[in-house]
């Protein structure tokens, strides 16, 4: 008798459980965004109507579940096109030129945005919006500001991708070498303060193949740090040392400035305490040498957490501490945390696509809070929360665990964008190979500064001054980059 | 089993068939239908395009621009070109690629050719083995050999006992040294490329006139002397085919760099090609990558027609038996 009424408790305890979980995911931007595809369907007599996705490749296999959902709930499918990452804005810039149609909507990183919107090439949403009263709410400074490009929305983002730094937990707690770097250096050893205190434990950490430190044999060494340092990635690392806007009001490069020095010296002054080859690598390399265990310390985007702990190769599972992104301090004044979006994907409507508001109504349903959170806490998925109404969907605590939220959402409120304005990428460009260059002491800051200055302003006169001025200034106030004129 | 075969004479029923047939076997018509296929389909895929590229470099428009909002600029296109050191560093460090890459690639080949033509057991193998690389995908060539360039990877493995014996740190950065990315690069196109002067060689070697080189022999020559006043002599138009061909197509390489470098470290290892895929696909500068291509395309020509013109030399020289 006890063990039925116990069976009973369990399943009656058990439903209202998954009711409860129901009810915490009545979502009304995402029912609107259903309903209202469906009448669009209705009203315009389609017969299996059909969108087409140019999807970032990272996505392919977490992307279906949430299609097949879409599809049960309005009859609409989703046909995506996987693309590497690399190749996606030219694919975009390219449909602005032939105008084929053959996407309804592009998945790319926000900073492609600014040039396919100047192309025409992406619809802004606004009108769209205004029916479907999507849900920002929860969503930090900088993502929100992303959204929108010169005063209208663009694109919605599901994914947060700002910088963060992973220590190693099994070695910050080993008490041999907590008590050897207080003796040290008189600090206690822990998520650091500062680029520079950083730098001070890559430097003690940094231990080569053979030596026996703190009772531990290192068979292969051990590098005190781990950060992209290769050509298209230097940049999404630059504004933690940096610390600032790039220009001054009317697009002057702020880059040849003390600050900006600084930065320079200090973006690459950490470099030696990376594997040699460094400069040479990508996540594919970054992800499993990480893994291996032979680093102390990593900046990296925030899902390297996630994958060294369920990586079935990974050697530091469960031996990982997230922290803040350490504060720079280049620029005059107290010490400033800025952690760059370094990559993150958002959602864009192709302008020459055949259903363009369906496909609107597709993005405000997948970037909804609760198919967002869905979506984040996808096994399969490489989303990173970045929306309040993250931290507490069970999905995404079971993933990523207590203390990587608690970090990544105090990570989330210094984020600033990159450079949100078009040209992105050369800018960026121009910014990446003269940092190589001091990397490899071909240059030195000074020089590099210099020549970094004089690309910028080559590139905004190139597109036009006037124009960029207008718009640089508009990101900056809409709060694109944290910090202000 | 009923179905009725249609003849030439059903066709000929038909009116307007019969006279379209009719006129289309005239001998003053039909002369002209390759002559048309042909020729519209240069207009098509080459002279339309070239004619748009020339427009395009002449306009004032990036694609971040509608191509509506773009408007003729003179030569400022051409001007931003030639000024951009980019661009000529790019162009030398394709001819110092190209230049390492082909002469390498001649030696080996020349050196592989002439050791297989003299092996008689095996030798399809052999040939068989050394043309595998040129089948290879230049995709699947490149993420294979962003392996074996890892800093902890098999070729410093191999290279270890050299390196340390030379005192030299055996984890050469292949891919994020400037210099070592640079010498990645020309390796992965010589290993890929070496394949055709092989076989360009191993033809010429097969060509060679037995009657020639056993009359060297009778009349006392070395085997050395046999090789350098007869074999080499009448190789000359394989290594010049071979030299033309190769050099055209490193002077556009690009597979590689995309696969290992990104044109990295900084700017090490970028190529013209590379140089103007970026400009145009990565920062849409459409209109200043026309420019950039129409004048690489006039650089290009001239060393074309030079090699066109060593080629017709040699090929009279053949005709008239003087090699």
């Amino acid at each position: 008798m006890k063990k039925i009424l116990l069976s009973i408790s369990i399943i009656v305890f058990g439903y209202s459980l998954n009711a409860t979980a129901v009810q915490a995911e009545s979502d009304p931007a995402a029912d609107r965004a259903v309903n209202l595809a469906k009448q669009f369907v209705k009203d315009n007599n389609m017969k299996n109507p059909k969108i087409n996705m140019l999807l970032n490749s990272l996505f392919r296999n977490a992307i279906p579940d949430f299609i097949a959902e879409w599809k049960g709930l309005t009859g609409i499918d989703v046909h995506t096109e996987p693309l590497g990452y690399t190749d996606i804005p030219s694919k975009i810039m390219g449909e602005a030129v032939a105008k084929t149609g053959a996407f309804d909507m592009f998945n790319d990183f926000p900073y492609t945005a600014p040039d396919a919107a100047g192309a025409q090439v992406i619809l802004p949403l606004d009108d769209f919006a205004a029916k479907g009263k999507p849900d920002f709410t929860g969503i930090p400074g900088a993502f929100l500001a992303q959204q929108r490009y010169n005063g209208k929305l663009y694109s919605m983002v599901l994914d947060g991708d700002h910088i963060m730094l992973v220590l190693r937990k099994d070695i910050v707690e080993n008490p041999k070498a907590r008590a050897a770097f207080k003796s040290k250096t008189g600090k206690d050893l822990g998520c650091p303060a500062t680029m520079a205190d950083w730098e001070e434990q890559a430097k003690f950490f940094h231990t080569k193949a053979g030596q026996t430190r703190w009772g531990i044999k290192f068979e292969k060494p051990l590098y005190g740090a781990m950060a992209y340092r290769s050509v298209n990635f230097s940049h999404r690392h630059f504004p933690a040392y940096f610390g600032g806007l790039l220009f001054d009001k009317d697009m002057k490069p702020r880059i040849s400035t003390k600050q900006g020095i600084k930065a320079i010296k200090a973006f690459a002054s950490v470099v030696k305490y990376m594997p040699e080859d460094i400069q040479g690598w990508g996540t594919p390399q970054i992800y499993p040498f990480w893994g291996s265990g032979q680093a102390y310390s990593v900046m990296s985007f925030p899902s390297i957490f996630g994958y060294a702990n369920s990586n079935p190769k990974s050697t530091v599972k469960g031996k990982q501490i997230p922290c803040v992104i350490p504060a720079t301090t280049a620029p005059d004044g107290p010490p400033v945390r800025r952690a760059a979006e370094a990559a993150g994907t958002s959602y864009m409507v192709n302008a020459h696509g055949k259903n363009p508001e369906l496909a609107y109504y597709f993005i405000q349903w997948l970037t909804s809070p609760s198919v967002g959170s869905r979506a984040i806490a996808h096994p399969k998925g490489f989303w990173d929360p970045y929306r309040t109404q993250n931290i507490g969907h069970p999905g995404i605590l079971k993933k990523f665990g207590p203390e990587f939220l608690k970090a990544t959402m105090e990570n989330a409120k210094y984020t600033t964008s990159l450079l949100y304005i078009e040209g992105h990428y050369e800018y960026m460009k121009v910014l990446d190979n003269n940092l190589a260059d001091v990397m490899n002491n071909n240059l030195t800051a000074e020089k590099a500064a210099a020549k970094i200055e004089k690309g910028w302003n080559r590139v905004t006169e190139d597109i036009g001054r006037d124009y960029q001025i207008k718009v640089w200034r508009k990101g900056v106030n809409d709060g694109l980059y944290v910090d202000k004129f | 089993m009923n179905e009725r075969v249609t003849t030439v004479a059903d066709l000929r029923k038909d009116g307007i068939t019969a006279r379209f047939s009719a006129w289309l076997s005239q001998e003053r018509i039909f002369r002209w239908i390759p002559f048309v296929m042909v020729e519209g389909m240069i207009i098509c895929v080459l002279i339309i395009p070239f004619i748009l590229t020339i427009y395009i470099s002449f306009l004032r428009w990036r694609a971040n621009r509608p191509f509506e909002q773009a408007y003729l600029d003179g030569f400022r296109n051409y001007e931003a070109v030639l000024s951009d050191p980019g661009f000529w560093l790019s162009l030398g460090r394709t001819f110092y690629f190209a230049g390492s890459a082909v002469i390498l690639e001649l030696i080996i080949g020349f050196i592989l050719a002439m050791l297989v033509h003299r092996i008689v057991a095996g030798r399809r193998i052999y040939i068989t083995i050394f043309l595998i690389p040129m089948m290879v995908v230049p995709v699947v060539a490149g993420y294979n050999f962003s392996m074996i360039y890892l800093d902890s990877g098999p070729l410093n493995e191999l290279l270890w006992p050299l390196t340390s014996l030379l005192g030299i740190n055996p984890r050469i950065r292949w891919l994020s040294n400037p210099l070592a990315a640079q010498w990645a690069i020309i390796l992965a196109d010589i290993w890929q490329w070496t394949s055709l002067t092989f076989l360009i060689f191993l033809s010429g070697f097969s060509a060679l006139p037995p009657q020639l080189i056993n009359a060297a022999r009778i009349m006392g020559a070395s085997r050395a002397q046999v090789f350098l006043w007869v074999e080499l002599p009448l190789l000359k138009p394989a290594i010049v085919i071979a030299i033309v061909i190769r050099s055209m197509e490193a002077l556009k390489m690009f597979d590689p760099i995309i696969l290992l470098t990104y044109g990295g470290p900084g700017t090490s290892t970028q190529t013209i090609a590379y140089y103007l895929w970026e400009q145009v696909w990565q920062f849409n500068k459409f209109a200043y990558g026309a420019a950039a291509s129409i004048l690489v395309l006039i650089l290009f020509s001239v060393l074309i027609f030079v090699g066109i013109y060593l080629l017709g030399r040699q090929s009279e020289a053949v005709e008239r038996g003087e090699v």
